[in-house]
């Protein structure tokens, strides 16, 4: 029989006990990914918003605590516009309400004339029309979940706009939200002359990180963001969600340990007389070494390839609610994989440890006495 | 072989236990030769298997030295090396895996031995015939009589083909068929393979059928007995 068959054959002895504390790691790995995927998608949207548009760069308010406080001014918009390297500045203003099932409903208010330079790709229809104020833009995602086609109206902080254009961006933070005249938007949020944020398209060949820079410098009150660790300039929520993805994840891995802990103290202490079996027949304390910490990663990574599993029919099935549906897009990348093994083989060697020390100190006498 | 080499030398061994309250070995002395069949008698609690223990290496004695082949057990590094190759046990009561086959169980020593999968299976398939269970090597000892499963242990004790077999009241728990059975087996192993065996017994008809009688009393061996040519009955 081959070493590894001895170590499963081990674990198939208490089937319920290993099956059990399988399905608890495999929890816990699925807490792991689960949050990984969610975390890094949320991550991949949040940096798509920086780019809306075919942006270099976005531009907010620094130091606001939450991206939708963030408030410029015209006349912020001019300064940036005037940079010769800039192409063209955009401001935008975001607004998010009820619409249909979705409490989030996002809403981007944009010049019509920008739209000629902002890449909105459309399915159907045409752009807002200059001077419009009750047209509006459908991201194909936001439309079903309305179910709404071109030519329909939209009710909407009591107004009415007929849909004029249905888009996709490939964004699900914007193909699940409308766009619609900027004037419009600022009215009915109060908010005449501001933006949320200014989107800025580079001429060719600038070199962006100096520009950013420059930009920054002139204007302290301004914090340029081209990527996910910029966000923390503008927006406290990516931080918050990492600290608690971490602080889950430690949490998930420490009661798996003790969970391994426990079954491998069990697995030890009930077959003390094998140990002393195995000792007395000439194996090497290395060999049970070797024999404790490959039945705990076995059984850990059991629960891993589980938990992750476990983690896909998870992440997939919160997609039935539209709210996630227009925030979280999942992508499986293979890091938060290895990420729930590398866990997993670390709630192995955590939790069997303790017990591995125990069987490989067991003299061969002790043992063989034990009755 | 030469029947004349000590190859266990046992000097003046003291073995306590209880924080020296209780004395298993007081000052035991015994030499083994080569290839020779020697019993071990002597009442209940006198250090018989104590002493087998501790020349399996399984543990240490307090003081005194235990050599084999000339080596001090002492100064021996590398003690799983030295059991797993030089010495095999038989006890009275379990020392099978209950939960591995036959076959499964002669092959536990030999992971300490380089022998590929292949290698082991067909040897412990070959050590199963020898002991007369070449048909059960699929059964797990639980499904195994008393006296198939001491017949078991003794094809495990074999698998790393030790020069030394000790054997510590094989029959102790079988009946007088079962036991006869597994007795003519150790000896024929003892003279076929040329193994020094050392067996523990209370039975004095059992330790009749040895080349030499060791008696022991109170930690201590009182006689060394005499070999005799004609072994057995
Ligand atoms: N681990 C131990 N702890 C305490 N006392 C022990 C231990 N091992 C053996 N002894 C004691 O040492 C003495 C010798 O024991 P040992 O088992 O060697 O005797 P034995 O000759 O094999 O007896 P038996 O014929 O009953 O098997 C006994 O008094 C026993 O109680
Ligand atoms: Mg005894």
């Amino acid at each position: 029989m081959p070493f590894f068959m001895l170590i499963f054959r081990n674990l198939l002895r208490q089937r319920i006990r290993t099956l059990l504390t399988a399905l608890g790691i495999s929890l816990g790995i699925t807490t792991v990914v689960a949050l990984g995927v969610v975390t890094h998608s949320l991550k991949a949207t949040a940096e798509d918003i920086l780019h809306a548009g075919g942006a270099d760069f976005a531009i907010g308010q620094s130091g606001s605590a939450d991206l939708s406080f963030s408030t410029l001014t015209e006349e912020q918009l001019e300064d940036v516009a005037a940079y010769p390297e800039v192409d063209h500045a955009i401001g935008v203003l975001m607004a998010f309400s009820r619409a249909g099932s979705n409490p989030y409903f996002v809403q981007l208010g944009i010049e019509p004339a920008d739209l000629e330079h902002f890449d909105v790709p459309l399915l159907e229809g045409r752009y807002l029309a200059l001077g419009a104020s009750n047209e509006i833009l459908l991201g194909q995602e936001g439309a079903s979940q309305l179910g709404k086609e071109l030519g329909d109206t939209v009710e909407l902080k009591d107004r009415t706009f007929t849909v004029v254009g249905i888009y996709r961006t490939g964004n699900v933070w914007e193909d699940g939200g409308a766009m619609l005249p900027l004037a419009t938007v600022q009215e009915y949020e109060r908010k005449d002359g501001l933006f949320t944020l200014i989107y800025v398209k580079a001429r060719p060949g600038t070199d962006l990180d100096e520009l950013t820079a420059r930009i920054e410098e002139a204007h302290p009150e301004l914090a340029t963001l081209r990527t996910i660790s910029d966000y923390g300039d503008v927006d406290q929520g990516i931080e918050i969600m990492d600290a608690a993805n971490l602080a889950i994840s430690f949490l998930a891995v420490f009661i798996g340990g003790i969970g391994v802990m426990n079954t491998m103290v069990m697995a030890v202490m009930e077959r003390t007389r094998e140990f002393g079996i195995l000792r007395a027949v000439g194996w090497r304390q290395r060999r049970v070494l070797q024999m404790v910490l490959g039945e705990s990663i076995l059984l850990c990574l059991i629960g891993a390839v589980v938990g992750s599993i476990l983690a896909v029919i998870f992440t997939r099935a919160i997609l039935i609610f539209p709210v996630v549906r227009s925030f979280l897009d999942p992508e499986y990348t293979p890091e938060v994989f290895i990420r729930g093994l590398v866990v997993g083989v670390a709630v192995a060697l955590l939790g069997a440890l303790y017990p591995a020390i125990r069987a490989v100190r067991l003299s061969p006498i002790q043992a063989i006495r034990y009755e | 072989m030469n029947r004349n080499r000590i190859v266990i030398d046992i000097q003046d061994v003291v073995k306590t236990y209880e924080e020296g309250r209780i004395h298993a070995l007081n000052g035991a002395t015994l030499q083994i030769r080569e290839g020779e069949f020697v019993a071990i008698t002597g009442p209940s609690g006198c250090g018989k298997s104590t002493l087998i223990h501790l020349i399996a290496a399984l543990d240490r004695p307090d003081s005194g030295r235990i050599a084999v082949n000339g080596v001090d057990l002492a100064r021996m590094g590398d003690l799983s090396r030295y059991r797993a190759r030089e010495v095999g046990l038989v006890f009275q009561l379990h020392n099978l895996l209950p939960t591995l086959s036959a076959a499964a169980n002669v092959q536990v020593p030999m992971y300490e031995a380089e022998l590929s999968f292949w290698d082991r299976r067909a040897k412990a398939q070959r050590l199963l015939e020898a002991v007369g269970l070449g048909d059960r090597a699929s059964t797990p000892p639980t499904k195994l009589s008393g006296g198939e499963r001491q017949r078991v242990a003794i094809a495990l004790a074999l698998a790393n083909d030790p020069p030394l077999l000790l054997a510590d009241e094989p029959t102790g728990n079988l009946d007088s068929k079962a036991g006869e059975m597994v007795l003519d087996l150790l000896r024929s192993i003892q003279r076929e393979r040329g193994v020094t065996l050392v067996l523990v017994t209370h039975d004095l008809r059992i330790a009749g059928s040895a080349e030499r009688i060791v008696r022991m009393l109170d930690g201590r061996v009182v006689d060394a007995g005499v070999t005799s040519t004609e072994a057995g009955p």
